[in-house]
Formats: C-alpha cells, structure tokens, sequence
C-alpha cells in the first residue's frame, strides 16, 4: 500500500498533536497532578502513533515509539515517575519529532539510572486497570466523541442491514465498533455500556458468521439497546447518568440472549424473507438514525489555514460591500431597498464576527510550549524555575499568536537567565529557592495582554544607566534626570543588552529591541514595570485582530485617511479665536498645551508636502492626539469624518518605505483611503527623535491622573449628577407602595432595618420631580453613613461614567454639592451624599469639631485624637475628596504632590506626622518607591505608612506591604479608610 | 544546436498587447495583462515618487497605477484621455498608465533585436528588446524590471 503526500502530511499533523499531549502529560506527570489520567494519556499517545506509523509503514518510528512505550509500561499503576525517566521520555519524543521531520536518530534505549533516593517503587501487578475516576479531561471527551461516533455508525450499518442483505464488510464493520464500543467503555468504567455493547455482541456474532439470518426481534432488540446507548452516553457527558435508562440494562441483556437464540439458521432465510416484512417499529428506527447518520459524524473538522484566510480576504470584501449598499440605500427611498440592505447590514456583521472566531485559537497553544521551555533552562542554568501559565483560554488570531511566539520565547528566556536568581543567591536574600516565572494572559479593552512576570532580582537602575553610558546611548545629564520607568525602558533600545556574561540562553545578539519591533509590527506595544530584588514584568498588549481594524477617518488637504483606533488617544478641537487653547510657537514649531503638558504639533498637510489652503480659512483646528512609540504628539488635520472599521489592504514595498503608511483600505463609497502609520508619521516629522523620554512623561503622566469612577444619577434638573461609585453601598429599586411614614419622614422596611428615603432633588432645591411621581417605582441609591442606611431617591440612574476629569468645585460653595465635572460629554455635577444626609438629617452632620463623634461612628468604635497626616497625592480630585474625609474627623492635613515631595516635607519639618497616606501611581517617585524610601530614611521611618489606590487587586496590595506599607486600600470608601486608620493607629500605639 | 534552438523559438509567434506612450510604440506580453480600463479614478499617494500616480480601486482590490510618462521622463501628458493597462505581477495589481491603447498584435522572434545601445539609459534598462514591425518599431517592456521599481531591496 502507499500513501499519498496528503496523508503523510496528515499523520505528521496529528503526530505532532499527539506529541504535544503527550508532552504535557509528562509534565504533568512530573508535577504529580493528575497522574493516573497523564499517565493514560501519555500511553494512548505513544500507543496510537505507534499504531499510525505502522499504519503508514514508518517502521524505524514505529520501532522508536515501540520501544519508548514499553519503558513507558514499566509505571502503569505506579504513582510517580523518577526526573531522569521524565527526562528519557522527553528525549523520546523529540526523537520522534526528528523521525518525523524525516531525520534519522541515534537513540540509547537503555533505561536511565535513577538515584535511589529517588527510586519510586513499581507495582508488583502490572496490570493493574485505572479506574474510572481517574481518567478525566482530555481522555473523557475523547471517549465520549468517540463513543458517539461508533453508536452512530452502528446504527447506520443495522438500519442498512434491515434494508438489504448486508455484506461480510458491512457485518464485520459493525461487529468491530460493537467490540471497541465495549472494549473503551469497560475501559473507562462505564460498566453499563459495556455490558450492553458485550451482549450486542454476542447476539451479533452468529450473524456476521453468517450461520443465522436477522430476525425483525433481533433488530428491534438492537435498535432499542443503541437507543439506550445514546441516552446512556449523553448521561456520560453531561455528567448526569439517568437512572432511569440504566435499570432498563439486565432487561435488555436479557432480551438481546433471548432475540439471539430464536434466530432461524441461514437456511431459513428465504422463508423467512418471504414470510416477513419489516415491522413498522424498526422502520422509524432506521429513519431516526439514518438521520442523524447524515449529520456532521464528528464535532470539529479540519480545514486547511489557506482557505480560511481566502474565506478571510471574501469576508473583507463583503463587508466593504456591505457599507457600500448601506451608504447607496442611505439615499434611497425604496422601503424594499431599505429592508434589505438593513438585513444584509445584520448578517455580514455576524458573519464577520464567526469569520473571526474560525482564526481565533487559545493562546494555551504557545503557553504550554514554555513548559519545555523553562524547563530545559532551568536544568541548564541549574536554577530551580516554576512556571505558572493563567489565562490559557484567552483566544487570539492565529496569525498573531504565531508572531508572539518568538518575542515571548525571548521574553520568557531573559526572565530565566537574568531575572531569577540561583538558588544559593535567593536563599541568602531571603527567598524561597525556587523562583517563579507566571504568563498570565487576558483580555482588556478590546486587546489581549500577556503579562510575563518573575520574581528574581528585578532590573537594576544603577547597572542599565551605567551599560546605557558605556554604550552612549545617554549623557551623564540625561541619566540623572530619568525615573525609574525611563531607566527601565532603555532596555528596549537598541543595541542594549545588560548581562554581565553572554551565555547561549540569552545574549544572542539579538535584545529586547528586537522584541519591541516585532511586537510593533502586529500593532501591539510592550512595557516593563520592576521592583528591584522583587522582580520584573513585561505586559504585550496586542490587538485581537490584524485583518480588520477600527480606524477613525480624516481628511486633509491631500486625501482621506484612516488612523487606527489603536494609536488614537483623543482629538482636540481648538477655535482660532479661542483665548483658553491656543496653539503657541516655539521656535516656530506649533506646540499645544494638553493640561499642562506641551504637545508637539504636526501639520499632516505640512508632512504630505500639500501646500496650506485648507485649514487656513477654518476657524478651528482638529487636532488628533496620537500616541507614537517614543512619544505621543498632536496631529492637525482639516477634518475628523468618521469612524469605521476597515479592512487593511497592504500596500507594496514602495510605498510601504515612505514610512508614513501602514497600508490602504476602500471606503463604504468606493473610494480609497490611505491608513496612516502613526510610528512613521513621528518618525518623518521628527517628533521624538531627541526626546525619548518624552512618551514615558506621558505614560506617567496618564498613569497617574487616576480614573475616578462616578455613578450618573437624573435628577430635577437638566444636568446629569454624579456620585462617587465608591460611596454608593447598593443600588435598590422599589415598589412606590412599599414607602410608609414614621414621623415626618419617608422610609422604607430593609430587611431587618428600616431605610429612611431622602429624595435628593428636594434636599437640593431642584423642587419635586414629575417624572419620578408618575413612576410607580422609585430608584434608591443606598449610602451607609455613620453605620446607618439612608437611601436616597434619585429619578434615574443613568450610568456608571469613568473619567479624569478634575472636580472643579470653586463655584459651588453650597451645602451637598462636591463641585463640577468638565467631562467631554459635557458638564456634570458631583454631589456629595453624606452632605445630602446631613441638610435631612441634621444630627447626624458634623456641626464643627465639637460633634465628631457623630460623624462616621463605626460601630461602637471611640473617638480618635486628631491625627496629623501627610497626604500623599497627585489627583487634584482625590486630594480634596480625601483631604475633607479625614478632616471631618478632625485630622490635620498636610498635602504633598507626589512621592519626592513627600519626602522633602518630611525631611523639612522636624514635627513628625502621626501617617502618611498616599496613592500608588505618581509621577516622579510613585508609592513604593515612597514607602521604600520612608522605611529605610533616618527619623520617620517607623511612621506608619497607608496606600490608597485605584489599583487595588491583590497582586499590587502585596507589592505595596511588601515596599512598606502597613495597609493597602482601593480608593474611595470613606468609612473603611476611617476605620483603618484607626486600627491602625490603635496598633501603632500598642507597639509603641 | 543553436541554430534548431533559435529556429524554433523563432517559429512561436507571441501575442502582444500594445499601447502608445508620447509618441512611442510600446508592447507588452498578452498573457501578463489582466484586463485594459478607460481613465480610471486615480487616488494619489502623497509622498511617492511621481511615477506612482496613486491608487485604484479595481472592484475591491487595490491596483497601483504606474504613470509610464513620468517614468520613461516622457514629460507632462498631451491627451486627456488615459487608459490603464492592469496586469497581475506576484500576486500584486499594477495599473500602467498610457496615452492610448493599440492592437493585439503577433510577433516572431525573427522580426526581434536588442535595444540599441543609444536608447536613453532611463527608457533602456525597462525594454527587453525591440520589435521591427513594417511600418514602426515595437519596444517590449520588461514588467518584471517595472514593477522591481515598486519593491526596492530596502529591508
């Protein structure tokens, strides 16, 4: 027999698909998880590729697969299996790889020795079966697939056997599933199947031997145990076996033995072919299966990568299409017309979405590959390394999981090489000696982000400056101005590589710039954050496809271009007569002052060489503010049009090196658009070209201006209100009936304690709201003040609403306002809800210093003495929120800006402050680095010290306690700070 | 040998599409030509070089439109009317833009002759070789060395 190419490259698929599960297996195996089921499924894969080999006469690899397995065999039943046997199957199974790849091996078959320390002792019965509990996973589905698959064709062939005379192949065709139906299923402990499957096959057996003819009672009998097999399986996989089903099986048994023996001998058979007819029951069987024959017999398929990405390429074109029909109806009055494209509008959309899905492959496909990976190099470097892989679900396109392979491999060795320590060096820093390397992959506004952190030695600032000077990539004066992300950051220069010691893991020419560049290409963008003798972390954001991408389209003098969405920070629009914003010169290059911060300008007329004529007669710039790799910078442009998604066509090599384009699409009306490359365009205009700090500033910058999330109340009035998210305890809704009076006041029966309802817009003067009287449900927002519930009624509750923007609250001096919120949508006001309680409930208000005790009374906790504090902050926002909660309470607020500051405060004042509290992220010198400093300063050391962030996940609450921090709290929950406070001032005192 | 190798190339007449560029007579082989469009709506690339006009949206693909004037240095062009001749090279659309089309027209390798050596340098390095028809001359242009112009060894 020969194979065709096809089928060779068919088998080496699958091979290097078994191999992987086997690969995994073993380490499995070696981490001790799940062992008697990796042990099952390394054997099914040596064995069934021993199996397709000899299949398609590849004896030496047969012959190698053979020879592994057996070695393999000596652990059935054992409970581990010795490194150095792990190591000799590993060697196995790239010596298969080799084989298949169609080299030749040398391979020592000798069994490894193993240390007898580590002797595991091997079962004294080899053949000691798994049992069904152990076999899990992988192994379950594909049994269950399986399982499905073989009923499936059983009943196809008994339904042709009732129809006609079946052939010997047929009959044998059929026996054979029958037998590995029981085989598997005995296997795997589904004794219920097996035993049906086993006196199917009995009651079989005489007719495939052709002594006996069907009889209309056998194949009734039959149909009725695949019935039972189908509903049985199901149980299996659904994980919920009906009992009911299962008491029918000694029935069945019985009556298949009994169908069996009242057979008719072949001789029989043309009497009986003339005396019966096919009872109508078995007909409705054989159409019930018959039809689900024809269905799709297996629940994946494969098809090849080629037609998918021409599917791909289709899929573009129709979408572009699609918003061709949908611009033409625009203009059409046809209702036909309008229905149609509309519809067309709503199936290309979804078809484009599942197109999407076909490419789109878990990441777990690369990420287990990093076990083999770390693992080699750990025995190499003789470092004892873990790795831990989160997220393997996450679902990228296959073409970009493919170009994040190689970075990340980079990524992950350089973590190996040069961040984790040797063991010796971890133990005597006071770490546990084997170190970690987690990959943890996610996804995140719309990109996927692959985090790549160990726990070694973290980079050291002094050791890249002083490689950065070496290598002249920086001057002495710009060394000293850099923080520690910049420093961070030039690893990514290039040319610029900090081990000591060129080994052959890392160090191969080729650094971390290399990385950044191929990550670049794909549209993704790379970051480095590291403690030092903590660790470091690389985030890979990247997009989730490359084929089509949102894009904002604009026009200039020259044309129509696309932006994509990705480099889009915001677009600015600033009036010519406009006194506030105005676009000054420096030097003659227009600059723009984005809060604060001065914003290279760049003409995208001036830089396709048109000459002004546009913009000139606009009373207005539109000004895109874009975010290049070294830089962000504001690029003027004649119109903003629209956003779309666009399918990106490449564009040749020409016109690729002009370097301003990344490559062109075709818009819904036919015309084209060039999409812009933003990295180009800096690159071009020189944005960035001196300044490579410049971006940093601003990543800082964007860092640290802290999203503050408000929740969007309507109220009486036609601004939009909001309320800090972190004040509101529940959001209610209830029945207008359910209100009822106590006193003078509205309130409403919570659980176990009484609500009292405030209705905002009264308390602020708005008057009665019509629209919330006519409504038989009222909106409540829960507040707890002073351990009490207030609710308080709004009209609606819009939106939760994320912003940066500052509170401006100079104009509002009155009682329940926080102030107003300039936010592109326009100006909201915040208000401040424990005010609001206060204008109802007087008493409960802080009515100067000597009530304190009223304000936020925790539960029977007593009064603090005031406290001096430092406030460590940088949002103008949270200043003021914290600033009046902790002086509420009597405290004494120092404030200091960022983390340098802080320092000069303390280092300035004798007087000692009784806490500092401060944010994480800050320009300059950021929270830890300001714990760190604090703790290891001479005189205010011992203060104790409260993080205050937005970030507050776990891992960055243990990075803060372990930079210093006694505390770590997510902003903004009053009570809980106050309460901390306390505690922890309570526990200062009693250590003091 | 040679003379049985050049005789039986000789006896394979070829077709070629040709077209007028200024007052030239240009050809090119028909099976490289994938289709012949009146003027078609050139979008241009700011930035490029002159001889790319721009790009065309040839039902949903993208073609690049090679001006041939700018780029044999014919200078500006005299007629309104352009047409595009597209042909696939690599997988890649190519739009040249010429003056006017000509006849299909068959050649054999007997009428056949290297460009002269005092073809402008600028013209020279595009035509693969000149065809002496009866009543003019026939220069056939080396696609690949076009559209070579539009893949520059720069990476």
């Amino acid at each position: 027999m020969s194979f065709s190419k096809e089928d060779l490259e068919e088998f080496k698929l699958e091979a290097s698909e078994i191999l992987e599960i086997a690969e995994k297996s073993l380490f499995k195996i070696e981490s001790g998880v799940d062992f008697k089921s990796s042990f099952d499924a390394v054997f099914r894969a040596l064995h069934n590729l021993k199996g397709a080999a000899g299949m398609m006469e590849l004896t030496s690899l047969q012959n190698h697969v053979h020879e592994i397995e057996t070695i393999f065999m000596q652990f059935k039943g054992a409970t581990a299996i010795p490194k150095v046997y792990v190591d000799f199957f590993l060697r196995g199974i790239d010596g298969i790889r080799t084989l298949l790849a169609g080299g030749e091996i040398s391979f020592d078959y000798s069994p490894p020795v193993v240390a007898e320390s580590a002797k595991i002792e091997l079962p004294l019965s080899k053949t000691a079966a798994p049992d069904a509990g152990a076999s899990q996973d992988n192994a379950m589905d594909e049994f269950v697939s399986e399982g499905f698959e073989m009923i499936e064709r059983v009943s196809k062939a008994l339904a042709r056997i009732e129809k006609e005379t079946p052939s010997k192949e047929v009959l044998n065709d059929l026996y054979r599933d029958v037998h590995s139906l029981k085989g598997a299923s005995y296997l795997f402990g589904f004794s219920s199947i097996g035993d049906i499957s086993h006196a199917m096959e009995s009651a079989l057996e005489p007719v495939r031997e052709g002594t006996h003819a069907h009889s209309v009672e056998l194949m009734n009998q039959l149909f009725k145990a695949i019935r039972f097999l189908e509903v049985e399986m199901d149980g299996i996989k659904k994980g919920k076996v009906s009992e009911e089903n299962r008491a029918l099986a000694p029935a069945l048994v019985k009556e298949l033995g009994n169908a069996c023996r009242n057979l008719k001998s072949s001789t029989d058979l043309v009497e009986m072919k003339m005396n019966t007819k096919p009872a109508v029951v078995a007909n409705v069987h054989s159409q019930a299966s018959s039809e689900s024959g024809e269905k799709d017999s297996a629940s994946s398929i494969r098809v090849p990568v080629a037609l998918l990405d021409n599917l791909m390429t289709l899929m573009g074109e129709m979408v572009l299409v699609r918003n061709q029909v949908l611009q033409f109806s625009n203009h059409s009055e046809d209702l036909d017309f309008l229905n149609l494209s509309k519809r067309l509008n709503v199936v290309t959309s979804e078809i484009q979405g599942e197109m999407m899905k076909t490419r789109m492959q878990p990441i777990g496909n690369i990420l287990n590959k990093y076990n083999r990976v770390v693992r080699d190099l750990s025995q190499e470097l003789r470092k004892n390394i873990t790795l831990t892989l989160n997220g393997s679900e996450t679902e990228l396109d296959k073409s970009l999981l493919e170009s994040i392979k190689d970075p990340l491999t980079h990524i992950v060795r350089n973590s190996c090489d040069h961040g984790i320590e040797s063991p010796e060096a971890r133990a005597s820093a006071g770490k546990s000696e084997s170190g970690t390397i987690s990959i943890r992959a996610y996804h995140e506004g719309g990109q996927v982000v692959i985090e790549v952190a160990d726990d070694g030695k973290g980079l050291h600032r002094d050791a890249l400056l002083a490689k950065a000077l070496e290598k002249g990539l920086l001057t002495q004066a710009q060394a000293a101005g850099m923080n520690d992300k910049e420093v961070f950051n030039l690893i990514f220069a290039p040319g610029f590589s900090t081990a000591a010691v060129v080994t052959n893991v890392s160090g191969r020419g080729v650094g971390m710039d290399v990385v950044r560049t191929n990550i670049e290409k794909i549209g993704g963008s790379v970051e480095l954050s590291s403690v030092a003798g903590r660790g470091t972390t690389t985030k890979i954001k990247i997009p989730l496809t490359l084929a089509i991408i949102p894009a904002l389209i604009i026009r200039s003098g020259s044309g129509t271009f696309a932006i994509p969405q990705v480099k889009l920070e915001e677009l600015v629009r600033v009036e010519k007569s406009g006194a506030e914003h105005k676009i000054e010169y420096l030097h003659g290059a227009p600059v723009f002052r984005l809060r604060g911060n001065i914003l290279p300008l760049v003409d995208l007329n001036k830089i396709m060489g048109v000459k002004k004529n546009g913009t000139d007669s606009q009373d207005a710039f539109n000004i895109a503010i874009l975010s290049a790799d070294q830089c962000s910078f504001g690029l003027i442009v004649d119109e903003i049009q629209d956003t779309a998604d666009i399918v990106v066509k490449p564009l040749n090599r020409l016109l690729r090196s002009l370097q301003v384009y990344s490559g062109a699409t075709i818009l819904g009306d036919g015309s084209i658009a060039l999409i812009l490359d933003i990295q180009g365009i800096s690159k071009v205009a020189h944005v960035g070209a001196s300044k490579t700090n410049n971006k940093v500033q601003r990543v800082d910058q964007k860092v640290s201006s802290d999203f503050q999330e408000y929740l969007l109340v309507g109220l009486n009035s036609p601004t939009k209100h909001a309320l800090v998210l972190g004040y509101v305890n529940r959001l209610e809704e209830f029945k207008r009936s359910a209100i009822e009076i106590s006193g003078r006041n509205r309130v409403i029966r919570y659980g176990k304690s009484i609500l009292p309802v405030l209705s905002v817009s009264e308390l602020l003067g708005y008057g009665t709201s019509k629209l919330s009287s006519e409504k038989d449900t009222l909106s409540v927002v829960v507040i707890q003040k002073g351990g009490v519930f207030y609710g308080l009624e709004v009209d609606e509750i819009i939106d939760t609403l994320s912003t940066d923007a500052d509170v401006d609250s100079e104009l509002t001096r009155q009682a329940g306002f926080f102030g107003n919120l300039n936010t592109p949508d326009g100006l909201i006001v915040a208000i401040d809800p424990f005010e609001i309680i206060g204008l109802a409930y007087p008493d409960s208000v802080s009515a100067g210093k000597s009530d304190q005790s009223a304000v936020i009374p925790i539960k029977g906790k007593k009064k603090m003495r005031p406290l001096r504090i430092l406030l460590v902050e940088d949002t103008v926002f949270f200043r003021k929120a914290v600033t009046i909660i902790l002086q509420k309470e009597g405290h004494e607020v120092t404030i200091a800006v960022d983390g340098k500051e802080a320092v000069e405060i303390l280092n300035r004042h004798s007087e000692k402050f009784d806490l500092i509290i401060s944010d994480i992220e800050m320009p300059r010198m950021n929270g830890f680095e300001l714990a760190q400093a604090v703790r290891a300063s001479q005189g205010f050391s011992l203060i104790p010290l409260l993080a205050l962030s937005s970030r507050a996940d776990k891992k960055y609450a243990e990075q803060g306690l372990k930079a210093g921090f006694n505390r770590y709290l997510e902003k903004l929950k009053p009570g809980l700070l106050i309460e901390t406070i306390s505690d922890l001032m309570e526990g200062a005192r009693e250590a003091a | 040998m040679n003379d049985v190798d050049l005789k039986t190339q000789e006896s394979i007449p070829e077709l070629l599409t040709t077209f007028y560029v200024g007052n030239e007579y240009y050809g090119i082989e028909v099976m490289k030509v994938q289709e012949v469009t009146g003027t078609p709506v050139v979008v241009p690339v700011p930035l490029a070089p002159n001889f790319v006009r721009g790009l065309i949206n040839l039902r949903g693909q993208l073609a690049t439109a090679l001006g041939l004037r700018e780029l044999f240095g014919a200078g500006e062009a005299q007629v309104n009317q352009q047409m595009s001749v597209v042909c696939r090279m690599d997988g890649n659309l190519v739009s040249l833009i010429v003056d006017q089309i000509g006849d299909v027209v068959e050649v054999e390798g007997r009428i056949f002759e290297d460009p002269p050596d005092t073809l402008p340098p600028g013209i020279r390095k595009y035509v693969k070789g000149i065809y002496k028809m009866d009543d003019s001359l026939l220069s056939l242009l080396d696609m690949e060395k076009i559209t070579r112009e539009l893949a520059p060894n720069l990476e």
